[in-house]
């Protein structure tokens, strides 16, 4: 009787052993294919480098047509006048590039160097915004938005003023700086000089206009002014003309009044004039608008949760 | 039976091996060899008048009221090289891609104050006594100053004024302007600015579709290339 391991090597007789041994051998070889595919990720990767490009790196096509114009711009002439050692040279450096750039998103550079986060940013407005930029606006639509913002187009108002007040505190309730700022208007409005009125009522400078440590009594421009008070103090301060005195205003810190010493109102400016502004502003709003809908569309897609003390 | 299978197989083989021929031959070589030139332009034409042709126009004239340049009359800016016209065609004028060509742009030079508006008269003298036009004298000698100094027009535009291929500058000399030679469109360049765009074709078109393209472009205006 011919032994079991003679059975296994005549490929003429059944052997069950053998197989279950090829069938093992073909599991493992399978096995083995697919975990080297799985662990390596070269399982799908491209032998060939397709036509259009000049190499692969990493699987990422470099260019033919980048090749040629970075031969080019780099040598100075012809692509067809470069030579053979040149056009190695430019293969290896564009290579290397390639590699910094895969290496640079490895190590995820964008989210902590500020440099490419700048270059980025830049990068991704430059792109949305191209259109807008390339636009001209219409005669048309500049005067259409002239008329809409005639206001914008003015020169500067400037102003020279005091701001004075008298504090409130225990020993100067409201009501009794009221009736010591208003009987101080009422001597400004007679004509008594601004120092006077001060030294007689101890009115202070609010402090709000200082110019090295001292009061700014020289010109001062409108949105200096708007930057620096209220809306109460603003509006009651627009309207004045040269020595007018505001009425009383009350504020958190005391009771003020505004001492007009010279006020040049901002004169409107003419389409003729204005176009230049008018025409900046046109396109950066459209650019601000193409931005604006840029980010909200990103928003809208992203999933952001701001912290709870943020989040409103 | 079997030569005629062999002319098929043989059609079959040379169709197969066109993309790859076509593009890993230098585009010089592909402009002096006439069998490969043809099928590109087999490729190219249909994509020109498909894509292209609603700006460029049907024979390359271009359209002066968008900017278009007419390249019919050799108006390249950046010059006729096939592999410059690649380029442009891959990833555009202006066209927000990052590659883009976007080097620099006319910018509005009476807008943004550089220069003023008799500037800017006097500089279209000088342009216009440079294209041989009828022009004022005297205006234009002031005007070749605003060009060599306050409009700073020579950097862009060239000593000669005839254009810089490297940043897409045209030629100010005429007879072909990209906008027209008229002095109220050369007024309008200079207190405007110009920024003309073409889209980037990298995402929408195949690698041969634009190599055939552009040699497309380049042969039917039958001039020798130049960089």
């Amino acid at each position: 009787m011919p032994s079991e391991s003679q059975d296994f090597f005549d490929i003429h007789k059944a052997s069950v052993r053998r197989a279950m041994v090829l069938l093992a051998l073909g599991a493992l070889t399978g096995l083995a294919i697919a975990g080297y595919g799985l662990f390596t990720a070269r399982g799908t990767r491209s032998r060939d480098v397709p036509p259009e490009a000049i190499a692969l790196v990493n699987q990422r096509p470099i260019l033919r047509s980048d090749f040629m114009t970075q031969a080019q711009t780099q040598f100075s002439v012809p692509f067809a006048q470069t030579s053979h050692e040149e056009r190695l040279r430019i293969v290896r450096d564009m290579i290397n590039e390639e590699l910094m750039t895969q290496r640079g998103l490895e190590i995820d550079l964008p989210s902590y160097d500020p440099d490419v986060r700048n270059a980025l940013v830049a990068g991704v407005e430059l792109e949305v915004t191209a259109d807008v930029l390339a636009r001209q606006p219409t005669p048309e639509e500049m005067h259409a938005y002239y008329d809409e913002h005639t206001d914008r187009y003015s020169s500067e108002g400037v102003m020279q003023l005091r701001d004075l007040e008298i504090k409130t505190d225990a020993t100067h309730p409201s009501a009794s700086a009221r009736t010591t700022v208003a009987a101080a208007i009422a001597a400004l409005r007679a004509g008594t000089p601004v120092d006077t009125v001060v030294a007689k009522f101890t009115l202070v400078d609010s402090g709000r206009f200082m110019d090295a440590g001292q009061v700014d009594t020289g010109d001062i421009l409108q949105f200096a002014v708007r930057a620096k008070v209220d809306d109460a103090i603003y509006n009651a301060t627009m309207p004045l003309k040269d020595g007018e005195v505001s009425e009383p205003i009350e504020e958190g810190d005391g009771v003020h009044l505004i001492y007009m010493i010279k006020h040049r109102l901002p004169v409107a400016q003419t389409f003729e004039k204005a176009a230049n502004n008018v025409w900046s502003d046109l396109k950066r709003e459209a650019q601000d608008k193409v931005n604006a809908a840029n980010i909200a569309y990103l928003r809208s897609r992203a999933d952001i949760i701001v912290a709870p003390d943020y989040a409103r | 039976v079997l030569i005629i299978f062999g002319l098929f197989a043989d059609l079959w083989r040379s169709e197969r091996a066109l993309p790859g021929e076509m593009l890993i031959a230098e585009p010089a070589r592909i402009l002096g060899d006439p069998m490969l030139l043809r099928k590109a332009v087999r490729i190219g034409k249909p994509q020109f008048e498909r894509l292209c042709a609603s700006c460029h126009g049907g024979a390359l004239q271009g359209d002066p009221a968008r900017g278009v340049p007419d390249l019919a009359r050799h108006a390249w800016l950046y010059g006729n090289d096939p592999i410059e016209v690649e380029r442009t065609i891959l990833y555009g004028i202006r066209s927000g891609h990052p590659k883009a060509r976007n080097v620099t742009d006319m910018p509005a030079l009476i807008r943004t104050g550089q220069i003023t508006k008799e500037d800017g008269d006097d500089a279209i003298e000088f342009l216009l006594s440079l294209a041989g036009q009828p022009h004022d004298e005297a205006a234009a000698l002031r005007g070749r100053s605003i060009y060599y100094n306050k409009g700073n027009c020579y950097d862009c535009h060239a000593s000669d004024a005839k254009g810089v291929n490297d940043y897409g500058t045209p030629a100010l000399t005429g007879p072909v302007y990209l906008y027209g030679g008229d002095r109220k469109t050369l007024y309008l360049s200079i207190l405007n600015g110009r920024h003309g765009e073409c889209p980037a074709w990298i995402e929408r078109l195949t690698a041969l579709q634009i190599r055939a393209l552009a040699l497309y472009m380049v042969s039917a205006t039958s001039v020798p290339p130049r960089s």
